[in-house]
């Protein structure tokens, strides 16, 4: 039997963000992250006079783009993408060049030192293939990112993107950026 | 000792699958690398309760070749559900911090030198116990001071200073929410759980619940306010992330929060909107309050709080029409003003006289759960009285967590009697009290100190022995009831076996006992005691579910209103709501509260305010490799204005002085506080060399915090200091 086309991505719903940093935590215990590397971050905008202020936070990790710019820059075929949409590093392959970082209009890469490549977000690609869901969605207290299958019509993330209006990243590179961001 | 690395061999063994990126540091290592990260250890997932805060949330361990490699929220748990906060992931790095205690040690400098000499168990209780009697042969039981912080298994030391013939035990409470407590208490007869889950207008003062501890009250709130359209109206001299978040943000003047409190319910009685059935059927004194809060207009509160009247009307309007689902919402905070618990009193009756009591949406009192209990031997009671007198200076307050404050006074000043021997467990008093150089001298005048800690804390750091327990991740504790409007029972196993040299508290306490004399006191194991905790537990196969869940709460959903039934008597004097209250009154205290204009900051200074962040929130967790990266040093926030007046540039150091003590802070010019007070947060500048990532970096705000406490409970008063702002 043909496995269904399957499409990952998540939906960030920002105004729900309280910069608490636990996905940041959890993402550096689910897959050893170096300390002073980050795969996925909380963006802080502060603006205003007292007492007119406010504050917005945007968490931001790897986009798993439809037309990752990073994939197409890696010399080796390091950088790869699964038929589901996630974007991926084979170690093994990796030559450590960081074309790739240079190459992501997200800032979402870093460069393992220890290890000698470079490394970022697997969207739990390990947790999701047994079926759970990435460690950032898991532990997040107001539940700020909705992962699923954008194929599958049934899914929470493809009700949100039916009903609701959102916006994605620097659309204009051609990425095809697949972190939708609530507005 | 300096900074003790963890050992490299140990960490190889123990790292198990992740060794071998350890070992690759360079390309050439790949193979080796890949090897490591594709080769199948062991994996293990065991339920387990966190104990980096005092909110008990659920959790699962993923154990991998004997290491902990994650912890994942247990959503079994109707409370904690499916979160866990940057702390609670990040206890990992407790057990793998390579400052932690690794074995007992003996001081052989002066006190704070940081000369240590690592001794074996028997060397220091022997130690211990050889000092402990001669303090007990000279003094009395009674020159002994047990202090300890909120934990499952804290029950053990206090019963060892009990056993031992001490009354002055002293925890944590009038350090933190003693006034909340006591305000409730005196006037419902308990103290409720708020229903933020289900509440429809919520307001907050100060209680910075979005920022300062992330807790399933965090949750609740947030998905309220963003998913539920639940109304939150916040007051903070600072614009946190609450304030943000908010519908509306007051920048509320510092100390007048009881002004707006009583304005708000001059509103609801003046128009007529509060609960009257409610009122009638449940309460008593509401007449008195009429009265009282007449003086009390929003005209007049403006004046006091800077909030405009036309503001305070239409909140308490709102307030009111949101009737049983209104919440004044106490919060997780510590006092901050001599009229504290007056204030929490205020908040209680406002939320009486909306009729939000036991309402889905509400206050709910908290429903409980039975436990069964391990009967040990039984001691005589401490003859002596207490140290800080605390039945005749806070004649309301809970005796039994003692008042920390008086206590210090009384023990400095050596009457009633003296006080020479000080055991502490799972506390940092060097911190969390005010003015460290008072703390400092109340060290200098103990003939001995014990430490019993999972880390060199301040407090540790100028012990004369340190006896190190053993990481949550590494104990069993006792089974826990958590009341709520949703009870459960949660369960801390062991995850993975010591790694260091360390024991459990419960092993600490018997190898003192013994060498006391007082070993049958203490005769059992932790087995033992859980196993008799787990036979009255309402869940069939109480230990199989416990180990294999960690957590139980009954199914179905919360029930509301048992206590709204004509023949409920609730634990007052009258067996009614309070509003007035008698018991008060003839304690010497005002019986509706009173407002008093807070004392202001003369001209050229500052009203010092404090807060949290929820990465640390306690002083004890920001040494964590982890949460330290999201902050590495704490900074004084001062509004433009005044910092142009001074010439304070914006990362200029400055240093902050009071009457107690200066320190030296970068300064943060901020439009995000109020120009008439600076702010810091709690948790950095240590003593302890071995807290290496926060030792001497940034400023403990105990070096300038002045001693001031709530007149009912005893509760230090946080936000009483003034402080002078210079270039450093």
């Amino acid at each position: 039997m043909a496995m269904k086309k399957k499409r990952y991505a998540l939906v960030v719903d920002s105004r729900k963000c309280i910069n608490c940093k636990a996905c940041v935590v959890a993402c550096k215990a689910e897959n050893n992250v170096p300390i002073g590397n980050f795969r996925n971050r909380i963006n802080e905008e502060r603006k205003g006079e007292y007492p007119k202020l406010s504050i917005n936070f945007e968490p931001e990790q790897c986009h798993h783009c439809a037309e990752p710019s990073c994939v197409r820059v890696c010399p080796t075929g390091a950088s790869w993408q699964r038929k589901d949409g996630i974007v991926l590093v084979n170690y093994d392959e990796c030559i450590g060049c960081r074309y790739c970082m240079v190459a992501c209009p997200y800032d979402a890469r870093y460069f393992n030192e220890e290890q000698g490549v470079v490394d970022k977000c697997t969207l739990c690609s390990h947790r999701v293939d047994k079926g759970n869901v990435p460690a950032c969605v898991e532990t997040c207290p107001s539940k700020v990112r909705v992962f699923g299958d954008l194929e599958d019509t049934s899914s929470r993330i493809h009700e949100l993107l039916a009903t609701r209006r959102y916006r994605v990243k620097e659309p204009q590179t051609g990425n095809g950026p697949q972190l939708y961001y609530l507005l | 000792m300096g900074t003790i690395r963890m050992d490299r061999r140990l960490f190889l063994k123990s790292a198990g699958a992740t060794a071998g990126a350890v070992a690759a540091t360079q390309v050439g290592c790949l193979k080796y690398f890949k090897k490591g990260r594709s080769s199948a250890a062991e994996t293990k997932e065991i339920p387990t309760t966190c104990e980096l805060c005092p909110n008990k949330c659920s959790a699962i361990a993923v154990v991998e070749g004997g290491f902990v490699k994650k912890l994942n929220p247990n959503p079994e748990n109707p409370k904690s559900r499916d979160m866990l906060c940057a702390r609670g992931n990040a206890a990992i790095k407790q057990v793998y911090d390579p400052d932690r205690l690794k074995q007992p040690m003996i001081r052989v400098g002066a006190r704070g030198e940081g000369k240590w000499k690592p001794v074996s168990w028997d060397e220091a209780f022997d130690f211990a116990a050889k000092k402990l009697s001669e303090v007990k042969g000279n003094y009395g039981p009674e020159a002994s001071l047990w202090s300890s912080t909120e934990g499952f298994q804290e029950v053990f030391f206090k019963n060892l200073g009990l056993a031992f013939g001490s009354p002055n035990l002293v925890r944590h409470p009038t350090l933190c929410l003693a006034s909340v407590n006591l305000a409730y208490s005196a006037t419902f007869g308990t103290v409720p759980s708020f229903d933020l889950l289900n509440s429809k207008f919520v307001i907050m003062s100060g209680a910075n619940r979005f920022e300062s501890i992330i807790t399933p009250d965090t949750m609740d709130l947030i998905g309220g306010v963003m998913e539920r359209k639940a109304k939150l109206v916040y007051l903070d001299p600072r614009f946190t992330v609450t304030a943000a978040k908010a519908d509306e943000w007051y920048p509320i003047k510092p100390g007048t929060d009881l002004a707006f409190i009583l304005a708000m319910i001059h509103v609801i009685i003046a128009e007529n909107r509060h609960s009257k059935d409610f009122v009638a059927a449940y309460t008593t004194g509401f007449e008195q309050l009429t009265e009282h809060v007449k003086q009390y207009t929003p005209e007049w509160a403006e004046k006091e709080t800077e909030i405009p009247a036309k503001d305070i009307v239409r909140i308490a309007r709102e307030f009111a029409d949101a009737g049983a689902r209104a919440l004044y919402y106490a919060g997780r905070r510590s006092s901050w003003y001599q009229n504290d618990f007056q204030m929490r009193r205020a908040q209680a009756i406002l939320n009486a006289i909306v009729g939000n009591w036991d309402q889905m949406g509400g206050m709910v009192p908290n429903a409980k759960l039975p436990k069964g209990e391990f009967l040990f031997m039984p001691w005589d009671e401490p003859k002596a009285p207490r140290v800080d007198e605390i039945k005749t200076a806070f004649p309301l307050a809970a005796a039994g967590d003692g008042v920390y404050l008086k206590l210090r006074e009384n023990v400095l000043s050596g009457k009633p009697y003296p006080v020479k021997a000080w055991m502490v467990y799972k506390q940092d008093p060097m911190n969390s009290l005010p003015d460290q150089a008072k703390t400092l001298k109340m060290i200098e005048q103990m003939d001995f100190i014990g430490v019993i800690d999972v880390q060199m804390s301040d407090m540790a750091w100028y012990a004369d022995v340190v006896f190190p327990e053993s990481a949550y991740l590494e104990r069993t504790d006792p089974v826990e009831v958590m009341p709520g409007i949703w009870p459960a029972v949660v369960y801390r196993q062991q995850v993975v076996k010591p790694i260091h040299d360390t024991k459990p508290n419960l092993e600490i306490v018997q190898g003192l006992a013994k060498r006391l004399g007082l070993g049958d006191y203490f005769d059992y194991t932790i087995e033992q005691w859980v196993e008799a905790e787990f036979k009255d537990l309402p869940i069939p196969m109480a230990a199989e579910h416990m180990k294999k869940h960690g957590v139980w709460a009954a199914s179905g959903q919360p029930s509301y209103g048992k206590t709204l039934t004509p023949d409920h008597r609730f634990v007052t004097k009258t067996g009614k709501i309070e509003i007035f209250s008698e018991r008060l009154q003839e304690a010497g205290y005002d019986p509706l509260p009173v407002y008093a204009a807070p004392v202001q900051p003369p001209g050229d200074r500052f009203r010092l305010i404090l807060g949290r962040v929820g990465y640390f929130t306690h002083a004890n967790q920001s040494n964590n490799v982890w949460l330290h990266e999201f902050m590495k040093e704490n900074d004084l926030w001062i509004n433009p204005k005044p910092a142009e007046r001074l010439g304070i540039r914006d990362g200029s150091y400055v240093s902050v002085s009071s009457s107690v003590g200066s320190v030296k802070l970068k300064a943060r010019v901020t439009e995000e506080i109020r120009p008439d007070c600076v702010f810091m947060l709690h948790g950095f500048g240590k003593k302890s060399k071995m807290q290496s990532l926060v030792y001497n970096v940034g400023a403990s705000d105990a070096v300038i915090l002045e001693t001031a406490w709530d007149k009912v409970s005893g509760n230090a008063a946080f936000h009483e200091t003034f402080v002078k702002v210079a270039n450093a």
